[in-house]
């Protein structure tokens, strides 16, 4: 276990430390019973000792945040000279993890689905005046992976710490820029202004970071790559162009249209121009998008150039047109995500969507 | 009045009080935002402060109020949940000004309810007074101070509850033994005192007699007689005759959704595609002289109509009048004929979700 616990460590009388969750670029986060209320919840802690004052400030800050897609802040406390931030506990993983790294990219239903939630969880910190600043893949909570149980926004406060060192990165100049896990992993989803005024940013940073997380997830690339190159094409919103199979398929395009006109929105160098997170929500409700369970299965041989059978791991096989897929076409013997409805002989898959080996 | 709390919790002045409880409202210093710490008046009340707290703790909901902390409190405990800025629906007016903010409350306090059952618990005391409305616009159930296991626990001897929202058979003088449709009925009521802000003098006596006609009549559910019918159902005397509350949950979204949904057909691919929608209702396919059909949205449904010919949805023969499949292959012409004699539409419905 890393960081300063232990398992079975008790912390002020009432968390027992019974796991290890992950590391973040500035805490420790520890799986948790709260004895007191016999529940379980994530345990933040920050690595650096010396930064409790911050770590203090921004579980303050996101404590005025209270929204179902938002992350709940249940408990601060101090012991000694450490700081400890109790969070409900998201059984799940980070975008990341639960969708990024398992396809290549993902069907403009689903994107258009945490789109919307997501903006309705920065709305209401946008309510309450609190500023993300640091939203990325590794910040959102997903409960059940693709069927989207659960879409919270976390590590709001710890934005703020994580500002701190990026200015610090900034201000030292490329070595301590690339010297910060925390700036590496952030700078794909950075505004401009984030950049070149970081103490000056508003809440459409946020709207910027979400664009281009969006992005990322429909076209499966980092609208401006990552590394250090990113940050001069950022400085220019110099994204690359959407490739064509996004918008290409009529079975997709009417939808992929509307996120792609959104997500450019967002992706727009003037903050003043970009749509607040209230206008996104407005935006994302005029989606329509279906929330059908999604089923995992495995491409069979083609019974001809038009059609074939996925078997699906549990029900059977389950019909699918090239039209039904999103992306490229799925090789015999590769993994597929998929939904489906109920079809005369057997259910029709849509969308299809290759998954990573 | 409290006067030992934990010094991380400092009272701001203002307080509540409830039936069996007080309410004071403090600042929680650590994090620097208001809570509510409630209290029972008399010791021997505290079994409802720990009945309270096991449902807080069993039920996950975005519509049940959140509990942080359970402190001591003189030779009791005092619980401290999460402070809900806004109105309670006894007073809000949120709900009358339009007929989809009423549909919205009352399909979130379904929603909660439903979550409540879901865990096995029954509330037992379902009314405005113990939902707040919070500034996002979503409804938080509070104050389990009744609430109870579903099951041979659900016993209890002499009436508890809230005179006008309890149900018929919370009346009964000797053990009264219940089930989670006293939470429907209670819905019921708090659906009519929220949509009419009246509760008719028959269902203010003990015990509660049958909902008289048109009780529902008002301007903001005459456009849904559906939920109108549903929602009287809910105040059946006999308790199996009442719906569950998810189903009734369901049936509100289907309204709160009405004109929401859109179809997208698509002809032989490369023919493009055409959206079905509350601004363009209708669509007819034809491949003449095979086969033809329409297709057309009523607001909740997409129904096949005029079917003329050979028409297969799913490969299965095709009849006018009937709800479309929400993902389909509808095609013209048979298995029998040339490629060129039969022509393919798919046709998928994007079902929109309820979001607050």
């Amino acid at each position: 276990m890393k960081g300063p616990h232990k398992q079975d460590d008790i912390v002020d009388d009432r968390y027992q430390v019974v796991g290890f969750v992950g590391e973040g670029g500035m805490q420790f986060v520890y799986l948790a019973n709260d004895l007191v209320l016999d529940r379980q919840v994530a345990l933040k802690t920050p690595k650096n000792p010396s930064a409790e004052k911050r770590f203090r400030r921004s579980a303050v800050v996101s404590a005025k945040v209270n929204h179902p897609n938002v992350a709940k802040t249940l408990d601060y406390l101090e012991v000694g000279s450490r700081a400890y931030l109790v969070e409900e506990l998201v059984v799940g993983g980070d975008l990341a993890k639960s969708i990024l790294e398992k396809v290549d990219y993902v069907d403009p239903f689903l994107v258009a689905r945490l789109f919307h939630h997501l903006s309705k969880g920065l709305a209401a910190s946008h309510h309450a005046n609190v500023i993300h600043r640091d939203l990325k893949p590794t910040n959102i909570m997903i409960v059940d992976d693709f069927q989207l149980t659960g879409v919270k926004i976390t590590d709001f406060g710890i934005a703020k710490m994580a500002t701190e060192e990026l200015i610090e990165a900034a201000e030292g100049g490329e070595d301590s820029i690339s010297a910060s896990d925390t700036a590496v992993g952030a700078l794909p989803y950075m505004a401009p202004e984030a950049i070149e005024d970081p103490r000056g940013v508003g809440l459409e940073a946020d709207i910027w970071s979400l664009g281009a997380m969006m992005y990322e997830l429909l076209t499966g690339s980092k609208p401006f790559g990552s590394g250090l190159k990113a940050v001069k094409r950022i400085i220019s919103a110099d994204y690359d162009e959407i490739p064509s199979f996004v918008n290409s398929n009529p079975q997709f395009g009417h939808l992929s249209d509307k996120l792609v006109t959104l997500i450019k929105k967002c992706l727009t160098l003037n903050p003043k121009d970009r749509p607040t997170a209230d206008e996104l929500v407005v935006q994302c409700g005029l989606f329509c998008y279906p929330i059908s369970e999604r089923y995992f299965g495995t491409m069979k041989t083609p019974n001809n150039s038009n059609w074939g059978f996925i078997s699906e791991d549990s029900i059977g096989d389950v019909f699918y047109h090239v039209n039904c897929i999103y992306g490229s076409r799925p090789q015999p013997g590769e993994r597929v995500m998929m939904s489906k409805y109920s079809g005369g002989g057997a259910d029709r898959a849509l969308p299809v969507v290759r998954m990573k080996k | 009045m409290i006067s030992n709390l934990p010094t991380r919790y400092v009272p701001d002045g203002s307080s509540g009080r409830g039936g069996f409880s007080d309410v004071i409202y403090c600042s929680d210093t650590h994090l620097e935002r208001r809570v509510a710490i409630k209290t029972i008046k008399d010791p021997s009340e505290e079994k409802r402060l720990s009945d309270e707290i096991a449902a807080l703790l069993q039920i996950r909901s975005k519509h049940v109020v959140q509990l942080f902390d359970v402190v001591k409190h003189d030779d009791s405990v005092a619980i401290v949940m999460e402070y809900i800025d806004g109105e309670d629906l006894f007073t809000s007016s949120y709900h009358h000004q339009s007929e989809i903010n009423l549909l919205k409350v009352l399909w979130q306090i379904a929603s909660g309810i439903s979550d409540i059952h879901d865990v096995g618990l029954i509330h037992r005391d379902i009314k405005p007074n113990n939902m707040k409305l919070d500034n996002e616009g979503i409804v938080k159930i509070f104050d389990f101070g009744l609430s109870r296991n579903s099951g041979i626990d659900a016993v209890t001897i002499g009436f508890k509850g809230t005179q006008g929202f309890s149900a018929p058979e919370q009346y009964t003088h000797a053990e009264v033994s219940f089930t989670n449709a006293i939470d429907v009925y209670a819905f019921g009521i708090t659906a009519l005192f929220l949509a009419t802000n009246n509760i008719p003098q028959e269902l203010l006596s003990m015990p509660p007699g049958k909902v008289p006609v048109g009780a529902f009549d008002c301007p903001y559910l005459d456009p849904y007689p559906t939920l109108k019918a549903l929602f009287e159902r809910c105040l059946e005397l006999n308790p199996v005759d009442r719906p569950s509350i998810s189903k009734v949950r369901n049936e509100i979204s289907k309204f709160l959704l009405f004109d929401e949904h859109q179809a997208i057909v698509v002809v032989n691919i490369s023919q493009g595609s055409s959206l079905l929608n509350a601004s363009r209702r209708n669509v007819k396919i034809a491949l003449d002289p095979i086969g033809s059909f329409e297709i057309h949205y009523n607001g909740l449904n997409f129904i096949l109509d005029k079917v003329k010919g050979e028409v297969f949805v799913n490969n299965i023969l095709a009849k006018s009048k009937n709800e479309i499949p929400e993902a389909c292959v509808i095609s013209l012409g048979g298995k029998w004929r040339h490629s060129r004699e039969r022509s393919f539409v798919t046709f998928d419905v994007s079902n929109p979700e309820v979001t607050l």
